[in-house]
């Protein structure tokens, strides 16, 4: 099936991989013969700042930028960062999220609080009807090494049955940006999140 | 570490490149020798692009320059030596180096002349969002404007056989989100040129003098009709005619850079691309004429959709009264689309809808909303400003004083936000010692003067004031935060590290050495290791306390630089705990110093180390009144 255009949104805390995930998705778009747009932002972001990627590919798409409401879909490697640009979500949205919530330093010294996953679940559950969310951290962790949660959640992106690109292009793209010796457990990274993917969509 | 896409010599291939690659890579392939400038975002990458590819095409010569006007007279003096030449910078650096511009597009180019312009509409990494299409208008040099990373690769590469042609410059204008966005570019042939780089004693031509320069400025602008007659031709202009309605009104659209791109997207949502009129700008100044009164023709109304200020509107109006059309059309801009910042996908829709009649819903906001406090950039573990300032804190309070802490650009700007706060003034490169220096004309001894600013920055522009102070009896206290690296821009290396952008060893200059030769005396300059909190917070004391003008060198390795060197060496960093029976709670070292590595814990309210983040610094030891943060023996 040709798309005319995808419209995706990667979202997280600096230093978890956005921007690596961005450039994964671009590539294997691109293999598929797509035309593909990103914007993200450097520079200041990068200091444990939230950081957000556009991705756009498909037969006609032309700028980076996401309007508000027309993404298909959000990737969240942190949770609350996932409610911070929910006015990109319309009703149809898939949500990915990843349990974990890394609380921002000095926000008890400032006398704010930050949300619990369950109120960011119950929030978001207003949004969408669509989101589910996955222990990466916990998965990658069991594979015995963390660094393989993005390729965890573009496996279960894939499982999910939403991303309308191929397993082998995915795979192909994932590893093109990994040193040799990392091919194999990102391999069983790449499986096992598509596996638990598959369970979260019911497919 | 395999041969990088953008170095490849596979003509054809389609790739996924950084804005910022693309355009590094059209330079490679327009025959560039000389590159030169500064690091500043959204530009950064530009140059270290080039810096890869030069370990495959060693004809490349590069650097980063002390400051953007040097970098722009390098490039510069490339050009007048017959080379095909760059100078990169972001909009802000531009200021910097227009004195040099401004009287260069007098003289013009040989070699093509290229000054790359990194706009950042929403200052999302800057000071202000000043729109440098200005500045084309302003030096009478053409304006291009690239909408995509691969017509920004194609285009560049096109500037210098148009820079050559007109013997002109070319300003060579993007923003933020084509600098900082990828798209898919197909590669073309890298051209290595051999040129004859005698010089040209033509001193009628390069020397600006009151007598040339009259002549200079009537060629100056002869060459701007030359490239006003052939704008039309602008191989990146383009126009689409079409004499269909949308509800009434034949519409036009005039646009360029990513705005043109987005565009594109909103009409093509409404599913009108094709029912009206289009001119996409690639050369934004001067403006083609013909083009232009084409789509007059056609139009009743015109819609101008362009970020910041109204530069093409006016243009338009202006074309639109000389040719006899200031009553028939309808020309919008400003009075639909903001002036300020960036455009967020769904401004297009909305304004097109608004505009056009059709209707547009936005997304509905929920019954409850949920307020997720902010993420805000802060100073890593073990960084030595936060080490600094921490330290000028402790010297304020003893003195029972407050001092004026006029600061800089750089990473330690990070210290305006809690918990630090110590940072009162925030302009421009080099300005914390410009400003201190008029600041302590007028401020009574008890509220001290201190002008802080980061390595980088000092060798920038921090100089000029300094000598000025010196000369000027203009007493402030200067702290050098030299963290010996350009880090918020991405590490880059500057005169402090003597390693040049081809990581090939320069010629390091010493700000001991520096600053003494800038007239401070040498009783009155203080090094110190930025993490030694004791030292440093006693010898600044005896520094506030100093006459004169005094420089306070507070020195410590960037810390992501530092863990990345024990990481190469297999160095283990010390490991800190906190002992739980003399952690009081009293929270200084959380409410007061702020290392994101030290965790609270409300139910036990004791302190403790997150040691995934902690870095080793040991400040947070010396922080702890109580004794209870130790270094854990090895």
């Amino acid at each position: 099936m040709e798309i005319k255009s995808y419209n995706l949104l990667n979202v997280g805390v600096g230093g978890q991989g956005v921007i690596r995930a961005s450039q994964i998705l671009s590539y294997a778009a691109l293999l598929e013969n797509y035309k593909v747009r990103t914007a993200e932002i450097h520079g200041m972001a990068q200091r444990g700042g939230s950081v957000a990627s556009y991705l756009r590919f498909g037969t006609e798409v032309e700028g980076p930028l996401i309007p508000r409401g027309k993404t298909n879909t959000i990737l969240a490697f942190e949770a609350s960062e996932a409610v911070r640009i929910f006015n990109y979500a319309g009703p149809e949205t898939v949500f990915l999220i990843s349990e974990k919530i890394i609380i921002p330093p000095m926000i008890h010294q400032m006398g704010m609080d930050y949300p619990n996953i369950s109120e960011i679940s119950a929030f978001l559950k207003n949004i969408s009807k669509n989101i589910f969310f996955i222990d990466g951290i916990k998965i990658a962790t069991d594979l015995g090494n963390l660094r393989t949660m993005n390729v965890v959640m573009l496996g279960a992106l894939l499982g999910l049955n939403v991303l309308p690109l191929r397993k082998e292009t995915l795979e192909k793209a994932i590893l093109r940006y990994l040193p040799q010796k990392l091919h194999e457990v990102n391999s069983r990274a790449f499986a096992l999140g598509i596996e638990t993917g598959r369970k979260l969509g019911g497919n | 570490m395999s041969r990088p896409d953008f170095a490849s010599e596979q003509v054809g291939m389609k790739v996924i490149m950084l804005g910022n690659e693309a355009i590094a890579r059209g330079l490679l392939e327009a025959g560039l020798v000389i590159g030169a400038g500064y690091p500043g975002t959204p530009s950064s990458e530009i140059l270290p692009t080039l810096a890869e590819m030069q370990k495959y095409f060693p004809h490349l010569k590069l650097e980063w320059s002390v400051n953007e006007k040097v970098g722009f007279e390098v490039a510069y003096g490339g050009s007048m030596s017959n080379v095909r030449s760059v100078a990169v910078m972001k909009h802000v650096g531009v200021n910097v180096a227009s004195d040099a511009f401004m009287t260069a597009c007098y003289a013009g180019a040989r070699g093509g002349m290229v000054l790359i312009s990194a706009d950042d509409p929403n200052c999302y990494s800057s000071q202000n969002e000043q729109d440098n299409r200005y500045f084309g208008l302003h030096a009478l040099v053409p304006v291009f404007e690239p909408s995509t990373p691969q017509e920004a690769k194609d285009m560049i590469k096109y500037a210098f056989d148009f820079s050559e042609e007109y013997q002109s410059l070319v300003l060579f204008r993007t923003t933020t989100r084509l600098n900082h966005g990828r798209g898919d570019v197909v590669l073309g042939n890298v051209n290595i040129q051999n040129r004859d780089t005698g010089f040209d004693w033509d001193r009628s031509r390069w020397v600006c003098l009151p007598s040339h320069s009259r002549v200079l400025r009537m060629r100056l602008l002869e060459r701007l009709d030359d490239i006003s007659e052939f704008a039309d031709d602008f191989p990146f202009n383009s126009i689409q005619l079409s004499g269909e309605r949308v509800n009434g009104v034949r519409y036009g659209f005039v646009a360029a850079g990513v705005p043109y791109s987005q565009l594109l997207d909103a009409l093509n949502f409404y599913g009108i691309r094709k029912k009206v009129s289009i001119l996409k700008l690639g050369l934004v100044y001067p403006p083609p004429k013909k083009l232009i009164k084409k789509l007059f023709d056609s139009c009743d109304e015109i819609v101008v959709v362009e970020e910041l200020e109204p530069f093409i509107e006016n243009i338009l109006k202006q074309n639109a009264f000389e040719e006899g059309f200031s009553k028939e059309i309808k020309i919008h801009g400003k009075d639909i689309f903001p002036q300020n910042g960036e455009f967020a996908g769904e401004i297009y829709l909305e304004n097109v809808a608004r505009l056009m009649g059709f209707s547009y819903k936005t997304v509905p906001v929920p019954d409850s909303m949920m307020i997720i406090p902010p993420r805000l950039p802060i100073l890593c573990p073990g960084c030595g400003h936060r080490a600094t300032f921490y330290a000028i804190k402790q010297v304020e309070k003893k003195m029972k004083t407050k001092f004026v802490n006029s600061s800089d650009i750089g990473c330690y700007t990070l210290a305006v936000y809690k918990p630090l706060e110590g940072i009162d003034t925030e302009v421009c490169m080099g300005g914390s010692i410009g400003l201190a220096n008029g600041i302590a004309k007028v401020q009574s001894k008890e509220n001290p003067v201190l002008a802080i600013l980061g390595d980088s920055t000092f060798f920038h522009s921090g100089i000029p004031a300094l000598i000025n102070a010196v000369f000027n009896k203009n007493n402030i206290l200067v702290v050098i935060l030299d963290n010996r690296s350009t880090s918020m821009t991405g590490f880059q290396d500057n005169p402090g590290t003597g390693v040049t952008i081809t990581n090939e060893p320069g010629v390091r200059v010493v700000l001991e050495d520096l600053v003494k030769g800038c007239g401070v005396s040498a009783d009155k300059i203080w090094v110190e290791d930025a993490n030694d909190l004791n030292k440093t917070v006693e010898k600044l004391e005896e520094a506030v306390k100093a006459e004169g003008v005094r420089v306070f060198i507070s020195r410590h390795l960037c810390s992501l630089l530092e863990s990345n060197q024990f990481r190469a060496q297999q160095i283990t960093p010390p490991t800190i705990d906190v002992n739980p029976e003399k952690c009081t709670g009293c929270l200084i070292c959380v409410n007061k110093f702020g290392c994101q590595a030290l965790n609270y814990d409300e139910e036990s309210r004791k302190v403790s180390i997150e040691q995934s983040v902690c870095r080793g610094c040991k400040v947070c030891i010396d922080v702890c009144s109580q004794n209870a943060i130790y270094e854990v023996d090895a």
